[in-house]
């Protein structure tokens, strides 16, 4: 308490005044809530099959950290330039930004990252188990095989993969056609896996039996070998002379060769493989027209893709099943059994029969059958359940008494084949074996289950690996959780494409890069649900300035001597990276 | 210098030649022109203060709180609403002893939405700790203004020059305007009592048990108590710099007069020609314009009705269910001098409407022809309404 003169009146002045510190005041004693900083499970990453850390990803990627995102994908996907260009991007149907606005356009990121990558030759640094005395052979450098073999180097063990084409990459090489996915962008992708010490045989075709003759050299195989033969239409005429196998003109055109397409090409089927086939048949100059038995909104296909496919002038024709197949001079004749829509299945695909009604015949020069497609050899399918047998999210394990341990993955056991799916069984296969190899068969199923993402379907191998990403809560942020005060609606970014006119003749890529302003412009949309972007509202809103930062700024705490538990920073957290809890007395 | 300038320009003009330091205020008609000019005035480099743009009043004082404590002469403007949202700042400015200067509009409160002239929003505000100064004119504005700073600063108490909107507001006079050299003699550089200070840290207004409280409530009354007199000496001091002098309460002719005209805000220039007129016929009649409200001039009131038999005071606001707040004042003043003259409450213009002569001399033949007054309180020349009325 102090009073003052003026210089000629005594003003009455007491003031309240004190020049002790009020950190002798310890309000944390005041407390009966307790903010903590808890980071959480994103929608995004429990969707994708393989378990990437999408909203730290985005969060990097925001801050022009573009080689730590992409390091963070790596971490979960060997592949973000061919996932950012083929995978389905599960993620953006579940991206709670989709409630606001717009899902954040997650693929095309990826894409851009893995891009960024290699134009400025980036190497990742990418930690490695110490090394291990087990050894692993792949069967088959698809997706599933080079992802399991990259998963099993980086725990330490030495693989092997054998191959039997003469370039690695499987599908991706030889199925899936240049305008969705430049061999370059595959090509560098699998040259960092061997770069980090996986060996990849190729023009290896392997024998059947070598499941059990593998035991003298490895310790496990894994099984990853595809999908490779179309399945049979099972009609009368199938195997006449103009009747191809859609996989195989895929391969064909991906080998270098140039197939005769004249005249009007009838394709089969209803998934991606059709559609490749006939925007392939376009950009060779035929005339393509799909035949499905169900409707187009029923297609497995991309719906991008089909509505591409469409624009390029692709026919498509709904409810017809072919009947039968018969050449004469003219062509073929395929004979068509119109179909109906009677319910539909578990996934909400439309159910059809046969409806009344005549059937029709279609003069083609050619038919492609993309109707789906199976195992080359029985022994490559997976075993059933058994005492032995562990039956997991992306793979199966068989554990035998005699031999190696065998894991059957990618599109042997996948009920949805796609990449990422491939990606998640790699990966799965990495965590199985390695915990098979440590703590024996009992082990795999509790340690599988410990490194689920979210508690969900996908595994993290950061996770597994004890890596940052293991603190975090499985709790998903919901759409609710987030504090939508803190955005502001922003379109979501249009993919820039070659126009329909420059598609039409050539199997140049489709979708164009992107700027690196437009990459952070489409980052800074996310959310980051669950993950602190260090924002500092906490910081900034605390009224008792108890949040303090770390001194290099990487990190936030609570000082709790102080903090009086009001939970300001944790409704003003934009996106649910912290949380209140009643204290503990 | 004389300048035909808006009311509004006049405060401003005065906060210039002040050289507030850090002026911080929201927007509200009409009080709006009175920063608008000053905001020119920071970014054009005419005034060397730093403008704070805030979300609300509330904010507009929070900051010039921080600021004065920091040794720093500050202002802000406002009216009505805006002075409502400021209220728990008006208490903690005075209790924090901070001689903060604001410019009050006199603004009636809604609803019904209403932007005219109404006293009821600075007099709702008396108890606040705050000084009030009412004026007449323009040139009274930016004098009254330069000496709240003098006096507020001395007496380390906040002060408000209303002013009422748009008659005064937002009408064009000539106004001199002092020399910045005189003004500078006359109001030099703010010179703090107190202040924040980072080399030796402190801090202010934190908690104050039974034990002192009531002491620092007693020094605010007795500063009010000296502001008293230290404003007539200021504006002796004043008047020798620049010639003008208004006084505490101004009585015009009210030695000889029966009946006492106590007004205040413009009204006081309507009821001057009144005067005149009454005067003409013969009256005896006067007015007592009262121009500082807080601290209270009760001395000068007693003294300046000693001779009256009747005040009508006429109230430009309204404590409902009491009536005219200037009356209340007026009567406690006087009730316990013996013989003193009888108090006819008034209430006129309210929400913007004009006082006009006729109804000043409606109001004095009213007062003069009747014994006592028929109510504690008359409206006056309000309309028949029919419709909106309900049974309760």
């Amino acid at each position: 308490m102090a009073g003052s003169k003026a210089s000629k009146h005594v003003v009455p002045l007491l003031m309240p005044r004190s020049y002790m510190s009020t950190e002798s005041n310890k309000t944390g004693s005041w407390r009966f809530l307790r903010p903590r900083y808890d980071e959480k499970t994103a929608p995004c990453s429990t969707a994708c099959p393989a378990g990437e850390d999408i909203a730290r990803v985005e969060m990097l990627t925001a801050q022009g950290l573009f080689k730590e995102a992409w390091e963070t994908i790596l971490k979960e996907n060997p592949f973000p330039a061919v996932c950012g260009r083929v995978c389905f991007h599960p993620c953006e149907g579940i991206c709670n930004r989709g409630e606001f606005d717009a899902p954040v356009a997650i693929h095309v990121m990826e894409r851009f990252l893995a891009e960024t990558a290699v134009r400025y030759d980036l190497k990742p640094l990418l930690e490695r188990c110490p090394a291990k005395k087990e050894k692993i052979a792949v069967v088959g450098a698809g997706p599933s095989g080079l992802s399991a073999a990259c998963f099993l180097n980086r725990l330490g063990y030495v693989c092997d993969v054998f191959e039997a084409a003469s370039e690695p990459g499987g599908i991706l090489r030889w199925g899936i056609p240049e305008y969705r996915l430049p061999l370059s962008a595959l090509r560098s992708e699998i040259a960092q896996i061997e770069s980090e010490g996986v060996r990849i045989m190729t023009d290896k075709r392997l024998p059947a039996d070598f499941i059990d003759r593998a035991g003298d050299s490895y310790d496990a195989v894994f099984i990853g070998c595809g999908h490779g033969r179309t399945t049979m239409l099972r009609i009368p005429g199938e195997d006449v002379d103009g009747v191809e196998d859609g996989l195989e003109f895929l391969n064909r055109i991906r080998s270098g060769e140039t197939p005769a397409v004249d005249g009007v090409s009838a394709v089969i089927g209803g998934g991606n493989t059709a559609v490749d086939v006939a925007r392939s048949i376009i950009r060779l100059g035929g005339k393509a027209v799909i035949l499905y038995r169900r409707r187009r909104s029923d297609m497995p296909a991309f719906q991008e893709e089909v509505e591409m496919a469409l624009e390029e002038g692709v026919e498509l024709k709904e409810l017809l099943a072919p009947a039968g197949i018969v050449k004469d001079r003219k062509g073929i004749f395929i004979t068509m059994r119109p179909m109906k829509v009677v319910g539909e299945d578990e996934g909400g695909r439309g159910r059809v029969e046969p409806a009344r009604g005549k059937t029709q015949q279609l003069l083609v020069q050619r038919v492609f059958k993309a109707t789906g497609a199976e195992s080359v050899d029985e022994r490559y399918n997976p075993p059933d359940r058994r005492r032995n047998v562990l039956v997991l999210e992306n793979g199966v394990l068989v554990d035998r008494p005699k031999g190696p341990a065998v894991f059957f993955g990618g599109d042997l056991v996948n009920e949805t084949k796609s990449v990422t799916h491939a990606v998640a069984s790699g990966k799965a296969a990495a965590i199985a074996l390695d915990t098979l190899f440590r703590d024996g068969f009992k082990a795999v199923p509790g340690r599988a289950a410990s490194c689920a993402v979210g508690n969900g379907k996908a595994l993290s191998m950061e996770v597994y690996l004890g890596g940052e990403r293991s603190s975090r809560n499985p709790h998903v942020v919901r759409f609710a959780e987030v504090n939508t005060d803190y955005f502001h609606f922003a379109p979501r970014i249009t993919q820039p494409r070659l126009m329909r006119e420059e598609r039409l003749n050539t199997f140049k890529e489709i979708n164009l890069k992107i700027s690196a302003t437009l990459a952070i412009r489409e980052a800074e949309r996310c959310f980051n649900c669950g993950v602190c972007n260090r924002c500092d509202n906490c910081y900034l809103f605390c009224p008792d300035l108890a949040v303090m930062r770390e001194q290099d700024l990487t990190g936030r705490h609570v000082d709790y001597d102080y903090c009086k538990g009001c939970g300001l920073c944790v409704v003003e957290c934009p996106r649910n990276a912290m949380t209140l809890e009643e204290e503990e007395r | 210098m004389k300048r035909v300038l808006e009311g509004s320009h006049a405060v401003a003009e005065a906060v210039r030649l002040a050289k507030a330091q850090v002026i911080s205020a929201y927007p509200i008609t009409p009080q709006t022109h009175i920063v608008e000019i000053l905001s020119d005035y920071c970014s054009s480099g005419k005034l060397k203060a730093k403008f704070l743009r805030v979300e609300s009043e509330h904010s507009a004082l929070a900051s010039l709180i921080g600021a004065q404590s920091s040794g720093v002469r500050t202002f802000t403007a406002t009216s009505s609403q805006g002075l409502a949202l400021m209220h728990e700042l008006l208490h903690w400015a005075s209790g924090a002893r901070l001689p903060i200067v604001m410019a009050e509009v006199n603004r009636a409160l809604g609803p019904g939405w209403n932007i005219w002239v109404d006293q009821t929003d600075s007099l709702a505000q008396r108890d606040t700790g705050w000084m009030q100064f009412y004026c007449e004119d323009s040139q009274e504005v930016l004098d009254t203004t330069l000496q709240a700073y003098r006096l507020a600063e001395e007496v380390n108490l906040p002060a408000m020059v209303v002013l009422d909107a748009f008659f005064l507001s937002h009408t064009y006079e000539p106004v001199d305007i002092p020399d910045e050299k005189d003004v500078d003699r006359f109001l030099p550089p703010y010179a703090p009592k107190f202040q924040l200070d980072p080399a030796n840290p402190c801090a202010f207004g934190q908690l104050v048990t039974p034990a002192f409280y009531m002491e620092m409530r007693h020094d605010i009354d007795r500063a009010m108590g000296l502001a008293l007199t230290r404003f007539t000496e200021i504006e002796e001091e004043y008047a020798r710099l620049f010639k003008r002098r208004y006084g505490v309460v101004e009585a015009v002719q009210c030695d000889d007069a029966d009946v006492v005209f106590l007004t205040s805000g413009t009204v006081t220039s309507t009821c001057r020609l009144v005067l005149k007129t009454l005067r003409e016929k013969g009256e005896k009649v006067g007015i007592l314009k009262v121009k500082l409200f807080r601290p209270s001039p009760v001395e000068h009131i007693r003294a300046a009705l000693r001779s009256a038999k009747k005040v009508a005071v006429i109230d430009r606001n309204c404590s409902f269910g009491v009536g005219g707040i200037f009356a209340q004042e007026v009567r406690a003043a006087l009730c316990n001098q013996p013989g003193h003259p009888l108090v006819y409450s008034y209430i006129a213009g309210i929400g913007g409407r004009d006082v006009t002569p006729e109804l000043l001399e409606d109001i004095y033949w009213k007062t003069r022809n009747s014994e006592a007054p028929e109510k504690d309180s008359i409206w006056t020349g309000l309309q028949e309404v029919a419709h909106g009325t309900q049974r309760a």
